[in-house]
């Protein structure tokens, strides 16, 4: 299976998707195009298979975000830049549960990080923000994701990859 | 020079619906003569081999642009130059992502800060590894 991750597409067959998390599965079906070409909420990028590559396999959706410098406390202002804190949301990642244990969501988000990348090295992006499921914590710990404190004790942790460690890992990979 | 498919005296009988097209370019003498001398570069005979290579090759590039990956050539010195060609560009994603609003607690932001202001952790094994790819 030659997998090739770009860009959803209009005629992409999502209906069938099913990841086994229904509002992954609604974003994907009922929201996705629209967020990307008509409101311009968030783009989504879906893993194919070159053999049919109108068939969505796996899914990820990115956006910007920024954090006001003066939204910061106090304590903490004097250190940052004097800019906005600009950020990426890794808002959705989720694969179809047929395809689950090959290897996609490891792909999805190495594409992501370096989607992330090209974004910084275009605008500026201080860091990676994701809304993990609880029980997802862990996968995302291995890529380097850290835990915010202080969300609601219950529905997703928010976490943070600090871009920085992501482009060291580039140059380390193309090292190697 | 028309570029032209040469056909073997008595070609195998290709399978129902896969028949080979035949491709005609009427080039200038200067693309002409830049055709001879890539097919003798690259050790070509037929314009079909040529066309297929070159076919290949920008069948490719067009592959990369489509996923937003920037092509580069990369002298020994580290020095690089990038491929721009405005017909690649056309399939090219835009790259900007729109921007969204993320409502933050107050402990949240703090959190953040402190990550922030923080020297970068180094990287995982995992995330070593999807860099690689």
């Amino acid at each position: 299976m030659a997998v090739l991750i770009r860009r959803l597409e209009e005629p992409d067959q999502v209906e069938l998707f099913d990841c086994g998390d229904e509002p992954l599965n609604n974003y994907l079906r009922r929201h996705a195009w629209a967020n990307q070409q008509k409101s311009s909420i968030g783009v989504t990028y879906v893993a194919i298979d070159e053999g049919a590559p109108r068939t969505v396999l796996g899914y990820f959706t990115l956006a910007t975000a920024s954090v006001p410098r003066d939204a910061f406390p106090k304590k903490y202002v004097r250190g940052l830049p004097p800019y906005d804190l600009p950020l990426i949301l890794l808002a959705r990642l989720a694969v179809d549960r047929r395809f689950s244990g090959k290897g996609l969501g490891h792909a999805l988000i190495s594409e992501a990080f370096k989607i992330a990348l090209r974004v910084a090295d275009d605008v500026g992006c201080r860091g990676i923000i994701a809304d993990v499921y609880r029980d997802r914590i862990d996968w995302y710990a291995r890529y380097g994701f850290v835990a915010l404190e202080g969300g609601a004790p219950s529905g997703p942790q928010r976490m943070f990859l600090d871009i920085r460690t992501v482009r060291v890992a580039l140059k380390g990979s193309q090292q190697a | 020079m028309a570029l032209k498919t040469k056909q073997a005296k008595k070609p195998p009988q290709p399978p129902k619906g896969s028949r080979k097209s035949k491709f005609q370019a009427d080039l200038a003498p200067a693309e002409d003569r830049m055709v001879r001398g890539l097919k003798q570069e690259l050790q070509l005979n037929s314009n079909t081999d040529f066309l297929s290579d070159a076919l290949a090759l920008f069948r490719w590039a067009v592959g990369e642009r489509k996923r937003g990956h920037r092509i580069f050539s990369e002298a020994e010195t580290g020095e690089r130059k990038e491929l721009v060609l405005p017909r690649l560009e056309r399939v090219a994603p835009e790259l900007a992502l729109p921007r969204v609003e993320i409502s933050w607690t107050p402990r949240e932001l703090e959190s953040l800060a402190d990550l922030a202001l923080r020297e970068p952790a180094p990287p995982t094994e995992t995330l070593l590894r999807a860099m690689r790819g």
